[in-house]
């Protein structure tokens, strides 16, 4: 089992839309592959097609000790997904705070779902430091830090990594984490430069960028995956290849700094 | 079976014990000794002129020819090295065994008819052997030489100066060498480009100042191109120059793929690589042969160099090459006596024992003159630019040259001296028709068993040899279109090297509408009248009982051979009927990973059909809505990298979309070149990887082009009868008399 943390700096850089259409692209590529929802908005259901109403989740099964397998629901495109439940206020802090005393809680529950060897997790967490972020990234192999291609965004990577740093400092697993950028536009200047200035500073370790197109955010909109929906995008093409290039840098190992 | 069986097993082991001790012969010690080798040597040749001197009967030829040939065939079925020159020796030996007969006993011309035609016509084949002789010596052992890799450590590359000369070629032309040869892939501080004006213009100072490339002119235009590099020599000091044409495009990988050797090789001079064109030239354009049949460049830079790099003999071909320096100053710059400063300036550089190389990898593409009359024109140059050095430093005499340069050379310049020969050939039959000109003293049986193999020998081998690189009967086909027009200037050049003059090659032009170019064509056309009344006259004096019954078979023969000659011209006519021609910039075939941004915020993965300066093709996965006019960007990838254009939508048919660049900045421009013209192995990949030769096929190729060549011929023949001054179509004429276009060279 290969654990893969999706995580951003700041809101709104489209992580859950990359945890899900990069989950379904390694998907349609024969891996088995479940998504793990640890964002308390938790939207990444929604891109899976289950049913808005349904309140079950991790949060929920933890907080009453059920097995997470109960809550596990099997989309239509071939992705496990375990939502992170409907909670109250109340119960979110109680569940927050089971979190921060148990720092390998997401592990544990992770190797005792008893998935295949060759299965890949992908955890989406929310934006900045949080203690979801620090159990992510306890369980993971690796982490996906993905970017808008803009001045803000850039800024704020050298402050991700070192708190992605200082959250897996001491974890034996953790072998680095991979950039992605996410809405690029080449036919702007500062999109374009971005680009290759983080391909020039990330080497190996940048595994490519996703065009910003209209055709991912309609098939959410006509809950359909964007390969389903639009083969032929761009950004089809561009999640395609860069589930292949994660998926070779997990499995071959490589020790990123 | 079983006999067939118990056969073949002592059948293997005798080849194999064959094998075995030829190896064994091979690899004694005794050949370590020159004088062993020597006299071995001197016992070969001793044996090898018994072959061809040797007279035989009618029947002891066509024997020995039948066996030989035999032979010949099988091995060209073997793969490798050693089967070609062993069917070079058997072409030799037909070769020279029928020229042997030919002067010894078919000479003993009567008359002043016979002496006349006889003898101009053994010239001519003397001539055709020198070169068929000196090919096989110059292309038998192709070097095939491999890149070097460059050290890593790049503190050590070399400084190189990109010069890019121009003279009256349009703006838009030389901006897009100019932006790849700023994108060669070599260190920022190493690499300095400048574009060498001598048409003195300001729009061109300030576009290199706006791009940041150099601007170098001079108050004279002395010695044309050559003087241009010169003068630019003076003011720049890199350790190598690397000199395109300003329609030559380098690839990124130019100097990457080119340098190493120079490093290696301390003595190593100048480095050609070929030189590659992405139109198509007068012939391909009007025989829609387009990379379906080599053109006649492709034999030179498939072969020739190649051949004439193991001599140490390649020639530097005025672009799409790199220099060093210190060499080149020493001797003098560019050479400026000849109007082939090229091929002269590497001859002196052999000569003072520095060496050349070649490297078979277009690193480069270009633009082939469009018209027929332009690339006669440039034909012309060359001839006229050998047969001077032929005459001022022939290759032959002086210091400083090994034998087999000075060979590789000299069929460098024989070559061109096929005007005559080759006029010979086209009438000699015709002597025969219209005179009754003896030009063999022989009878046409002894004839057909002493040429024909010497005629199928050389066929079959040169197919072998060039299969890749020219197709049979295309030499013909080419030879004939240039034979008339390169005649009088390489004589005049051999007679007085002085005169001569600088054509500038205009390319990328438009031929606006298609035409019949009957200034070119007026010597074929002459001739293919004058074989048809030939052929007229042979049956006309058949029917009034000119001829004896036994002259059937010889009047046969020289039939065939006007008919031969008929199909030639008429190519030849052909090539003069001129296409149109509406791209200014032409469209390259390729299919590059590419996305187009649409309108509603959609990006569609697709792929380029082709592309050209101003505009794309694309092909999309499906059909896809936009409108005529639409402006969206395109994107283009090479590996991880993407550069996106602004661009509208002119054309769409179904999933095909046809797009033109919108006005670009100067970096979108030099994104662009980088993305196509300059991709590295855009040109390389296709290239000498064409249909091979198949000599039938080719035949009937050529014999339908030769067919419609001769409808051309005749539906337009009233038109030329009428008018030889059509005012649209001398643009040879034109071309020359244009004050602009013409430099005199020794000024």
């Amino acid at each position: 089992m290969k654990v893969l943390a999706i995580a951003s700096a700041k809101g709104g850089v489209g992580k859950t839309t990359v945890t899900a259409n990069l989950a379904t692209a390694l998907s349609h590529a024969g891996h088995p592959v479940l998504v793990a929802d640890l964002d308390p908005q938790n939207a990444l259901r929604l891109h899976f097609g289950l049913e808005p109403s349904a309140i079950d989740g991790i949060s929920r099964a933890t907080l009453a000790g059920t097995p997470w397998r109960a809550s596990c629901a099997r989309s239509e495109r071939g992705v496990a997904v375990l939502p992170y439940g409907v909670v109250n206020e109340d119960d979110r802090d109680l569940f927050e705070s089971h979190l921060a005393a148990h720092p390998h809680w997401l592990r544990d529950h992770l190797a005792h779902l008893g998935m295949v060897r060759h299965a890949i997790v992908l955890i989406d967490t929310p934006p900045g430091p949080s203690v979801y972020l620090r159990q992510a990234l306890a369980a993971a192999d690796m982490a996906l830090l993905v970017t808008l291609p803009d001045a803000a965004s850039f800024a704020t990577l050298p402050m991700m990594e070192t708190l992605v740093d200082s959250y897996t400092a001491g974890s034996d697993d953790y072998r680095g984490h991979l950039h992605l950028i996410n809405q690029a536009d080449a036919s702007r200047q500062l999109s374009a430069d971005v680009a290759q200035v983080m391909r020039g500073q990330f080497g190996e370790r940048f595994v490519g960028a996703v065009h910003r197109d209209q055709a991912v955010a309609e098939a959410l909109a006509y809950d359909q995956s964007v390969f389903d929906y639009s083969i032929d995008s761009q950004a089809a093409a561009d999640l395609m290849e860069v589930a292949k290039t994660v998926h070779a840098r997990l499995s071959a190992g490589t020790q990123a700094p | 079976m079983t006999s067939q069986d118990n056969f073949q097993v002592p059948q293997r082991s005798l080849r194999q014990r064959l094998f075995t001790s030829m190896t064994d012969v091979v690899n004694l010690r005794l050949w370590d000794h020159r004088i062993a080798r020597f006299i071995a040597g001197i016992f070969g040749v001793f044996l090898f002129v018994l072959v061809f001197t040797v007279p035989l009967d009618f029947w002891g030829q066509v024997i020995f020819a039948a066996v030989s040939f035999g032979c010949a065939l099988l091995l060209r079925k073997v793969p490798g090295r050693l089967p070609t020159l062993t069917m070079i020796v058997f072409s030799l030996t037909a070769s020279l065994r029928y020229i042997y007969w030919r002067i010894t006993e078919t000479t003993g011309f009567e008359g002043f008819v016979d002496t006349f035609f006889g003898t101009g016509l053994v010239l001519a084949e003397l001539y055709a052997l020198t070169v068929l002789l000196l090919g096989y010596f110059q292309t038998a052992w192709p070097l095939e030489r491999k890149p070097l890799p460059m050290p890593a450590n790049n503190t050590v590359w070399p400084t190189v100066d990109v010069l890019i000369p121009t003279y009256n070629e349009p703006l838009e032309v030389v901006r897009q060498t100019v932006y790849t040869a700023m994108g060669l892939d070599w260190p920022g501080d190493k690499l300095k480009v400048f574009v060498l004006d001598d048409g003195r213009r300001e729009e061109f100072r300030l576009f290199c100042e706006e791009v940041g490339v150099g601007y170098i002119t001079r108050d004279n235009n002395r010695h044309a191109k050559a003087g241009n590099i010169n003068a630019a020599l003076e003011l720049t000091h890199g350790d190598l120059v690397a000199i395109f044409d300003c329609d030559h495009v380098p690839t990124r990988s130019f100097l990457q793929v080119c340098m190493g050797w120079f490093l290696k090789d301390e003595k190593l001079a100048m480095l050609q690589t070929p030189h590659f064109f992405f139109s198509p030239d007068p012939f391909e354009k009007n025989l829609q042969t387009f990379r379906a049949i080599p053109n006649e460049g492709e034999l030179f830079y498939g072969l020739v160099q190649d051949g004439n790099d193991l001599w140490n003999a390649t020639f530097f071909c005025g672009s799409c090459a790199l220099i060093r320096r210190e060499p080149l100053m020493a001797i003098g710059g560019m050479a400026t006596e000849t109007v082939t400063e090229d091929a002269h300036t590497a001859l002196k550089l052999n000569r003072l024992g520095w060496n050349t190389a070649y490297l078979a990898i277009p690193q480069a593409a270009g633009l082939a003159t469009e018209s027929l009359a332009g690339h006669v024109g440039q034909r012309i140059r060359w001839a006229r630019g050998m047969a001077q050095i032929c005459r001022i430093d022939n290759p032959l005499l002086g210091k400083g040259l090994k034998f087999g340069q000075r060979l590789c050379y000299l069929n460098a310049m024989l070559h061109f001296f096929y005007g005559a020969p080759r006029l010979i050939f086209m009438t000699a039959p015709l002597a025969y028709l219209f005179f009754g000109a003896q030009v063999f003293q022989a009878t046409a049986l002894m004839i057909a068993a002493f040429a024909l193999p010497h005629l199928l020998h050389a066929g079959i081998t040169n197919s072998r040899m060039q299969g890749r690189f020219r197709h049979s009967f295309w030499n013909e086909v080419y030879e004939s279109v240039l034979a008339w027009y390169i005649l009088r200037p390489t004589i005049t050049a051999f007679i007085n090297p002085r005169l001569g003059k600088f054509n500038v090659t205009a390319k990328g032009g438009v031929i606006d509408k298609s035409y019949f170019d009957w200034n070119i064509a007026r010597p074929y056309v002459i001739l293919v009248l004058l074989s048809l009344i030939g052929i007229g006259v042979g049956f006309w004096r058949v029917a009034v009982g000119d001829f004896q019954r036994e002259q059937y078979t010889t009047l046969a023969i020289n039939l065939i051979w006007t008919t031969y000659n008929i199909v030639m011209l008429s190519a030849a006519i052909a090539v003069a009927s001129e296409s149109r021609q509406v791209r200014k910039t032409p469209r390259v075939i390729a299919s590059l990973r590419a996305s187009v941004s649409l309108a509603d915020g959609r990006v569609l993965a697709c792929r380029t059909e082709d592309f050209s300066q101003t505009g794309l093709g694309l092909a999309l996965n499906s059909d896809v809505k936009v409108e005529l006019g639409e402006k969206l960007y395109v994107s283009i990838y090479r590996d991880q990298d993407e550069a996106s254009f602004p661009c509208e939508v002119v054309f769409r048919r179904g999933n095909k979309l046809g797009v033109h660049f919108e006005e670009l900045t100067t970096i979108q421009q030099v994104a662009l070149a980088q993305m196509t013209f300059a991709r590295a192995d855009l040109w390389a990949q296709n290239w000498g990887r064409g249909e091979r030769d198949t000599p039938l096929k080719a035949l009937g190729g050529v014999l339908r082009i030769g067919a419609r060549g001769f409808g051309i011929f005749f539906t337009n023949a009233w038109g030329m009868l009428r008018t030889t001054q059509r005012p649209s179509m001398p643009r040879l004429t034109r071309f020359k008399r244009r004050p602009g276009t013409t430099l005199k060279t020794g000024d």
